[in-house]
Formats: structure tokens, sequence, C-alpha cells
């Protein structure tokens, strides 16, 4: 078992050497999303302190809170592009009988698949992150005490799984119907909305639907509640706003996910051409 | 030892048959019928170690699916497939670990970077010890001439170069079974050449088997010693090349010139293919007579002035093999 990890990471680490090396080979391209994504992340921040500041607070969160919660997102955001970013071009991979030279090397498909692209614009997500992020903890004076520390690690991980999984689960629809980039911009579209705005201001429908059905309110919205000591508003029988439930609730979907990921590839995955 | 088995291996798809033209279209969401499509219709054969096995036939008549079956890609219908003992589709790690498979139209090298790096991932994920994994690498070079370009990333590679860059990633881990699915597909004489130089040494120095699909007759010639045919999901013709050769390409063709012009021959042991003013081709059976009796039958009527005889190859023997089934 250790030995298979150890092989599985040193893998991992060799691919990421390859990411750096494919990255460089292309530095112009680098350089246009060093520009772009600070540019993207920032003026959505910008966007809701325009609108904080009219209106004082949102449903009851400061802006250093949002800001928070915001860094938070962003930061599961970043690492799923960095090691989980060809979940969403399952659909590619299933036309173009990708999956061929997988299967034929002694790997998890699903781990090779992943790693086929560690994407290092990944990464650039996670500066402007950390930077808001940081902007936050000092607004809510947030306590960098052992548990918090953990507590956090383990969220961003949580989090991490949860987009992956589903986006895993989304594209995976593509062994059955051939098509399922449709999914990704609503995927997208959806993180932003459940991830860096507090959820509370959404309609109660809205929050269950987000929380139970398809687990996105876990990703940044009650771990921050937790964190921060505000009450989600949803009642529910379990207290919801225990940071602990975002890695329990993202392995439990990553591993579903890519459970249906090979249901597809084992049922349904047919190559491609000669 | 028998190293691959098939035993009654299907293969089904189910293809949806759509209907023409925009109101075909319409009604096409709503029901579209579902044909059975048998891609391989139940093949059986055994192949041996160290065998380099042709296995050939038109395109779409299930060599490329059999490939993938046998390399763990696809999954059969029905019937059962063994490499060296274990189902690649149940214990597919342990399988592919002792496979190589490089198919012609694809890569399976990192585009932006240089071969050496795609061989270092290799390593990693076959768990090659140094020693090893130098060893292999430093005969590969030798014999597949790779220090030309080791340097240059694929993208930039000509295709008889990325081809052998392919074949180094597929031999790396030493496997012993390769798996070749039209290797040679584009490549000029000398890179062809190259390859089949590669794929005989391999065989003689490692007993490594290889199972080759080519369009490419010579290929065939040059690298197998049995021959497996398939044609339409059925395998039509499995043994040695020879006696394949010998038993489907019956005819020789014999190429007279003869003193005048003639409009036809009265001889019944020959069939005339053609005449062009004093040049006469014509085909007979060699198994029914020998070429002498022939030339002594025509000599009688004829005044011939120049002949020659044209032995039967692999490529009539496909051809027909195709066209009889």
């Amino acid at each position: 078992m250790l030995k298979a990890v150890k092989h599985y990471l040193e893998v991992l680490r060799y691919s990421a050497v390859i990411g750096l090396k494919c990255e460089m080979e292309y530095l112009s391209y680098t350089l246009c999303w060093l520009l772009m994504i600070p540019i993207q992340i920032f003026s959505g921040v910008y966007v809701l302190k325009v609108i904080m500041d009219r209106i004082g607070t949102l449903n009851g969160w400061s802006f250093g809170q949002v800001a928070f919660l915001y860094g938070l997102g962003v930061f599961s955001h970043g690492l799923q592009d960095l090691f989980f970013i060809q979940t969403r071009h399952i659909e590619y991979s299933v036309i173009r009988g990708e999956f061929d030279r997988f299967l034929v090397r002694p790997l998890g498909v699903f781990f090779q698949f992943c790693i086929g692209t560690v994407n290092l614009v990944g990464i650039y997500d996670l500066i402007p992150g950390a930077i808001i992020f940081a902007y936050g903890c000092v607004q809510v004076n947030f306590q960098w005490s052992i548990p918090n520390i953990l507590m956090l690690i383990m969220v961003v991980i949580g989090g991490t799984l949860i987009q992956a999984a589903i986006y895993t689960l989304t594209g995976s629809v593509a062994f059955w119907t051939k098509k399922s980039s449709v999914f990704v911009g609503v995927n997208l579209q959806l993180f932003d909305k459940t991830t860096q705005w507090p959820m509370s201001i959404y309609p109660n429908w809205f929050i269950r639907i987000f929380s139970f059905l398809i687990p996105m309110g876990f990703v940044s919205f009650y771990p921050a509640c937790g964190l921060l000591g505000i009450s989600s508003g949803v009642s529910f029988p379990l207290p919801l706003e225990i940071p602990l439930w975002t890695p329990l609730v993202g392995l439990a979907w990553f591993l579903l996910a890519r459970r249906f990921f090979y249901l597809g590839l084992e049922k349904k995955y047919e190559s491609a051409g000669s | 030892m028998e190293q691959i088995v098939l035993d009654n291996v299907v293969k089904e798809y189910i293809v949806a048959k759509k209907k023409k033209g925009m109101l075909g279209a319409l009604a096409n969401l709503f029901h579209s019928e579902k044909i059975r499509v048998e891609a391989v219709k139940g093949i059986s054969c055994r192949i041996e170690k160290g065998e380099i096995v042709g296995y050939i036939g038109p395109n779409g008549a299930g060599k490329s699916t059999t490939i993938k079956m046998m390399s763990g890609i696809m999954h059969p219908t029905s019937g059962n497939i063994l490499i060296n003992g274990m189902s690649p589709q149940k214990r597919r790690k342990e399988v592919v670990k002792h496979l190589g498979v490089v198919f012609g139209q694809r890569t399976q090298l990192y585009w932006d970077l240089r071969l050496g790096e795609t061989f270092e991932l290799l390593k990693r994920i076959y768990r090659l010890p140094d020693g090893q994994y130098n060893g292999t690498l430093e005969e590969l070079r030798a014999v597949l001439g790779l220090d030309e370009f080791m340097d240059i990333p694929v993208r930039q590679l000509s295709l008889g170069q990325r081809m052998r860059g392919e074949l180094a990633a597929a031999m790396l881990h030493e496997p012993e079974i390769l798996f070749l699915d039209e290797p040679t597909i584009g490549l000029d004489i000398d890179a062809k050449q190259a390859i089949r130089d590669f794929i005989l040494e391999m065989n003689r120095r490692k007993k490594t088997t290889v199972i080759l699909t080519s369009h490419d007759l010579e290929d065939v010639m040059k690298l197998c010693t049995r021959l497996i045919v398939i044609n339409k999901g059925i395998i039509v013709e499995d043994g040695p090349i020879s006696e394949i050769v010998s038993r489907m390409a019956t005819y020789r063709m014999l190429v007279l010139e003869v003193a005048e012009p003639v409009q036809s021959i009265a001889c019944d042991k020959v069939e005339i293919m053609k005449i062009e003013g004093r040049k006469v081709w014509c085909k007979f059976d060699h198994h029914a007579y020998t070429a002498a009796e022939i030339i002594h039958a025509l000599g009688q009527e004829l005044k011939i002035v120049d002949l020659s005889v044209r032995e039967p190859d692999v490529e009539d023997a496909i051809t027909n093999i195709y066209h009889s089934a």
C-alpha cells in the first residue's frame, strides 16, 4: 500500500516537472494568464466591494468576512485547476479515444488522466486568492492557531475534491452522450455564485439544492460560517457550520464521481477509429 | 508456451441508424433505430512466445478492435482473452506491465517535450530501476538512432523520427508482447526499413512476441512467419505465410514475346489476360502444370521470342482471400 502511494506520488512529482517545462515552452502565454487572472479575480471582489459600500453589510456579512469566504473559494478553485483541469475535458478525450494510452499503462486511468496535465495556471489563481484571503483574515482578526490552520487545510482539500467531483460527474456523462462540455460553463458559473458570495443571501430552496443535492455550499460557505462564527441560517438537525464536513463531503463525492467515471469507461468507452 | 489465447471472442457495437433530411433529424430526436454491428464475430487463436504474427485484413475488418481487446482497452462482448494466462480486462494493470503498444495513427509522446522527458515519465510509471532503464535506453538509442533527435521537442520531429520515438517508448519497459497497429503508415522507404530492422532485432534479442497489423504487405513478408487474415470479423486464414501464399495464389503469370502479332491462343492450359501487339500475358495454374509443360504447349502454335515467369506473391494471395470471403 505504502509502496503504491510512493509510486503514484513519484509519477505525480515528475508530471508536475513536465507541466512546468511545458508551461515554459510558451512563456508569452503564461504572461497572458498572469495578467488575466488577477484582473478577473480582483474585479469580482471589486464588484462586491462597490455593492457593499452602498449597503453596508450583505445579509449580516461584513466585507472582511466576505473577502475571507471569497479567498477560500478561490483557493479550492485554483487547486482544482492545478490538479484536475482535465476533468473539464472528458468529452474531448471520449470522442478522440484519448483514454487508450492510459489504459495500456499499469496505473489507474483516472489518476493518469488527471495528472496528464498539471496545469500551472491554477497556481496563478492562488496568488490573487491569497491576497484577498489575507485581507479578509486581517479584517476579521482571524486567529492563526494550530487547530484553525489544520481546519483551513482540510477545508481547502475538501473544497478542491468537491469541485473536482462535480466536474468529473458532469464530464463523465460524455461516456453515454459523447457530449458534456455544456456543463463546464454552468459549473464555473455556479461555483462562482455559490463560493464567492455568502449563500445566505439566496432563498431557502436554492441553498438547500446547493447543499444537499449539489454540495457547492460546503466548498466555502459553511466552513467560512464555522471558522468565523456566523450562523448559516439553514435549519438542519446537524450543525452544518462544522468545517470538518467539507473534507468528509468532498471525499465522499470524489469517490462517487470516480466510480461514475470508471462505470462509463468500462461500460461505454469505445475508443476511436483505428 | 501459449502467451496469447483468444477463445470465441465477439465484439458488438450498437450503432444508431439515423434518418436522412431535416424531418429525419427531428424524428431521430425521439427515436432512432438501433442496429447491432458485430465488428468481431467469434475469433479464436493461440500465439506462442517469440512469434511474429502478421494480423491483416481490409479496412474495417476488425483488426484494431481485436488489438484493443487484447491490450485491455476494450471489453469483448463475449468470449475469453488471456494474455500470459490473465484476462486483460479483469487484471489490466498486471497484464499491461508486459505489453508494449504502438498505434501508428496516435502518439503517446508529449507534444511539447523532448523525447527524453517522456522516457523519464515512463520510467517512473513502470517503476524501472536506474540500471535497467539506462541499459535499455542505451540499446534503443543505438538500434533506432535516437541520438540525432533526442533533444528536439516532439512536435518538431518528422513522422519517421516520431515513429522511432514511439517504438522506443513502447519498448522501454522491455515488454514480452508488442502490439503494433500500422507502425509504418505514412513512412518513407528508409524509415520503414529502420522500423522493420528494429522489430526483427528486438524479437531476436529478447524473444519479444510481435503482433503486427499493416496494409503494407512488404512489412508482413519481411517480418512475419505466421499470418492471420481477418475479414468481416472472421479469421479466414491462419498459418505459415509461405503455405497461405502457395495455396491462395495458385496462378503464375507468363509474359511472352512472339515473332508475329496474334489475336488469340488455342491452348486451353492457360488463361489469356492481355494481348498487346506481339506481347501476351497469360496465367496458368502452377499446381496443375509445370512452366516447362506450358511453354512446350505454347511453343506448338506460337513462335516465342522471349518469355518471363512471375511467381505468385503475397499480394495476389491476399487479394484472393479478401475477395473470396
